[in-house]
């Protein structure tokens, strides 16, 4: 065969090609065609049941609402900022997501997610939720979303180890350092300790921070000032806190050695397998206990509180976080996105949150006030401890001080790498550059 | 329109080259002399303000140190492993060698994320086998936080990668033995030459320039390792085990300074272009006259 020949095949072969590329495209792009109004939502996370509440709850608006289509896509929440901040900056992404209630700093401040008090019956709205559960999702005097599943950091507490041991549940420092201390021991009688009183989930800079924080508040202190100029986390409170958790590890071992490159799999094998008898956890633990020892028996107490505010313990606040839906400002379609976001979050949709185990507890005043509710395992502390708790300071550069200075600082001082003076001046410092916008 | 065709021909992979490795490569370049965050979009022009700002974190030359370590340690043990087994393979004794082969070649396509996963179970603390055989056999004494310590994290996830890479190195060095001419060996022999000094006189000369390729190869892949260290530690515990392409990500989307994060991606890729660089050298000498 000649070049020419070759020429003259590759081209009849092309000329026959094209038709049939063209007629894939057209096929490829002639999918289902929708008239009415498409709107994207971005889950993150969640249990497999809230997945398929939320699949339900989408079949049935869009029944109720035959023009508006709504397409749901997971996403993973490990990488929530990573994945809004790099659609939201260059106008893309959802329509709807569910992100941390404190996103409304960081993103609303941004100018990224759509002020939902602008729509004429938020007032109306807003008053269907618990008052300082739709106050977590305001910055400045814009309401960035509606909430979700409201979350209270509490102590969860073994009980096969308790139980075992005789002790209760402990309320103080002292007694929280006692109890990890007789909880740490050799079962096995090898010589070696093979159960510890307290794991800690050091491998997640964002987890760690949130389990943290909740000593922090329940020692009186805040994170930053009222008006949000001022670091104040670090101050003697807050090294003790720090000091509890580092003489823990270091002087009574009751901390599992390796708490460091532990995620969220690891601390439920262990907690489940009997290995550690506390964790500070929230009230997802149920669900996360459930899927590898079904039934399994824990205390959930409210977070100690140090020795001399004993007489506060019913009082201090743990930390609360929230999981909030928000509308993108880049959404073409807000206002259809609003009638979703209130379907989806409207005390008949609420009520599955007590009715079924989504991993968080329900943030309308009615279902909590329900007898469903009532029915829901751990439903008086969480309530109690909800009524109280604080969330993380409305500031934008929150999260960056949890997970990349809080974190990091007090890791380096509960292994003894550092002093907690040590840490807590070298995070006051690098979070007080972060709130001058020096970082 | 003849000669038209093939410009035509190769326009799609043009524009594929274009839009997936110029234009990155001239946005991350531009990226790295701007103030660009991905909160606040891209700023100003700041020279060498962000490569100054890389070269000023603490973080960046413990990661510098570590990605030296577990690239070198890393290549120069698989370097040494592949070698073993394939001298071992090379000895052809029966079907079991096919079948052993096989066997040996695995770890290198198990995709590096998998092989992360597997090796973070196998190094747990509390739940590993690995811990479960030492202290069966009386090595330890108590189970050793492998991954959670800032003394054996970096070791554990050089193991994990010379797991991975001492195949293709075993490959290439079979490869490399079997075309050693056999009379090398018989006049050897003929000479009384012990097999430690076949070894030492003829096996590792031979294998001269598949050492130095590999050595390359496998350091300039290390270099670019993200997956395994991601998977296993995340670059820690305390920053124990971070190394470059971790920090990419870190400065990127964890701090989300882009322009950060864009300079030392600059500064990896000029060390990785010294290091091709000195690759295609030593293959261009491997071509025939």
């Amino acid at each position: 065969m000649t070049v020419c020949e070759d020429h003259w095949n590759t081209g009849t072969t092309m000329k026959r090609l094209i038709p049939l590329l063209i007629l894939s495209l057209f096929t490829l792009t002639c999918g289902e065609k929708h008239d009415g109004v498409e709107l994207q939502l971005w889950n993150f996370g969640g249990t497999p049941k809230f997945i398929e509440f939320l699949r339900a709850r989408i079949d049935t608006f869009q029944i109720l609402h035959p023009t508006i289509r709504i397409v749901q896509s997971e996403k993973s929440w490990n990488m929530i900022r990573e994945i809004l901040y790099s659609n939201l900056s260059v106008g893309t992404g959802p329509d709807i997501m569910n992100v941390h209630a404190n996103y409304g700093a960081e993103f609303g401040g941004g100018g990224f997610y759509y002020a939902v008090n602008t729509f004429p019956d938020f007032e109306e709205v807003k008053s269907w939720y618990q008052p300082n559960l739709i106050e977590s999702t305001r910055y400045g005097d814009n309401y960035y979303g509606l909430p979700c599943s409201a979350i209270a950091f509490t102590l969860v507490c073994n009980k096969d180890l308790f139980d075992a041991e005789g002790i209760a549940p402990p309320k103080t420092w002292t007694e929280f350092r006692t109890a990890a201390r007789r909880l740490t021991k050799d079962i096995d009688g090898d010589g070696k300790t093979d159960q510890w009183g307290l794991v800690l989930l050091g491998g997640d800079r964002g987890g760690f921070a949130y389990r943290f924080a909740p000593f922090l508040f329940k020692a009186g202190l805040n994170i930053l000032s009222d008006d949000l100029k001022k670091v104040e986390f670090n101050g003697p409170l807050g090294v003790a806190a720090l000091k509890l958790f580092a003489d823990m590890h270091q002087v009574d071992r009751s901390i599992t050695p390796g708490f460091l490159a532990y995620q969220m799999s690891e601390i439920n094998d262990l907690f489940c397998s009997n290995k550690v008898a506390m964790s500070i956890e929230g009230p997802w633990w149920r669900s996360v206990v459930n899927q590898k020892s079904p039934g399994k028996q824990f205390y959930t107490v409210p977070v100690p509180v140090p020795d001399h505010l004993i007489a506060q313990y019913e009082t201090l606040p743990t930390l609360q976080d929230m999981v909030m839906y928000a509308i993108s400002a880049f959404s073409k379609h807000p206002q259809e996105s609003w009638e979703f976001l209130k379907f989806l979050r409207n005390v008949d949709a609420d009520m599955h949150w007590v009715t079924e185990d989504f991993g968080g507890i329900a943030t309308t005043t009615q279902v909590l006030n329900s007898p469903e509710a009532e029915k829901w395992e751990f439903i008086d502390v969480y309530r109690h401890e909800l009524a109280r708790a604080r969330p993380w300071p409305s500031h934008p550069g929150i999260i960056n001080i949890a997970n990349n200075v809080i974190t990091p600082w007090c890791e380096k001082a509960i292994v003894g790498d550092i002093s907690p003076e040590e840490a807590m001046a070298g995070a006051g410092a690098e979070a007080q550059e972060i709130l001058d916008g020096k970082r | 329109m003849k000669r038209a065709t093939p410009y035509l021909l190769l326009f799609p992979a043009l524009l594929f080259t274009v839009f997936v490795l110029a234009y990155p490569l001239a946005q991350n370049l531009f990226n790295s002399f701007h103030s660009v965050s991905l909160v606040r979009g891209t700023g100003d022009w700041v020279g060498f303000g962000n490569f100054e700002k890389v070269f000023q974190d603490a973080v960046f030359w413990l990661a510098f140190w570590n990605t030296l370590v577990y690239a070198t340690v890393g290549t120069v043990l698989a370097l040494v492993i592949g070698l073993a087994f394939a001298l071992l393979l090379n000895l052809k004794i029966g079907p079991i060698t096919s079948v052993m082969n096989v066997i040996y070649t695995i770890p290198w396509v198990i995709s590096p994320v998998v092989a992360g996963f597997a090796w973070k179970w196998l190094l747990n603390d509390n739940f590993g086998i690995v811990n479960h055989w030492l202290v069966s056999l009386g090595l330890i004494n108590e189970e050793i936080t492998w991954l959670g310590s800032a003394d054996t994290a970096l070791a554990c996830v050089i193991i994990a990668r010379l797991w991975q890479f001492y195949p293709f190195a075993m490959v290439m060095f079979l490869a490399g033995l079997q075309s050693i001419p056999h009379d090398q060996y018989e006049a050897a022999a003929v000479d009384g030459a012990t097999a430690f000094q076949k070894f030492f006189h003829i096996t590792l000369p031979n294998l001269q320039s598949v050492t130095a390729v590999l050595l390359l190869l496998g350091t300039i892949w290390s270099f670019n390792d993200f997956n395994i260290v991601f998977v296993m530690t995340r670059g820690g515990p305390i920053n124990a085990s971070m190394v470059l392409p971790v920090l990419v990500r870190e400065f990127s989307f964890v701090q989300f300074d882009l322009g950060k994060g864009s300079a030392l991606s600059i500064v990896i890729f000029f060390l990785l272009i010294s290091l091709s660089l000195v690759y295609l050298k030593i293959i261009s000498r491997r071509e025939p006259e």
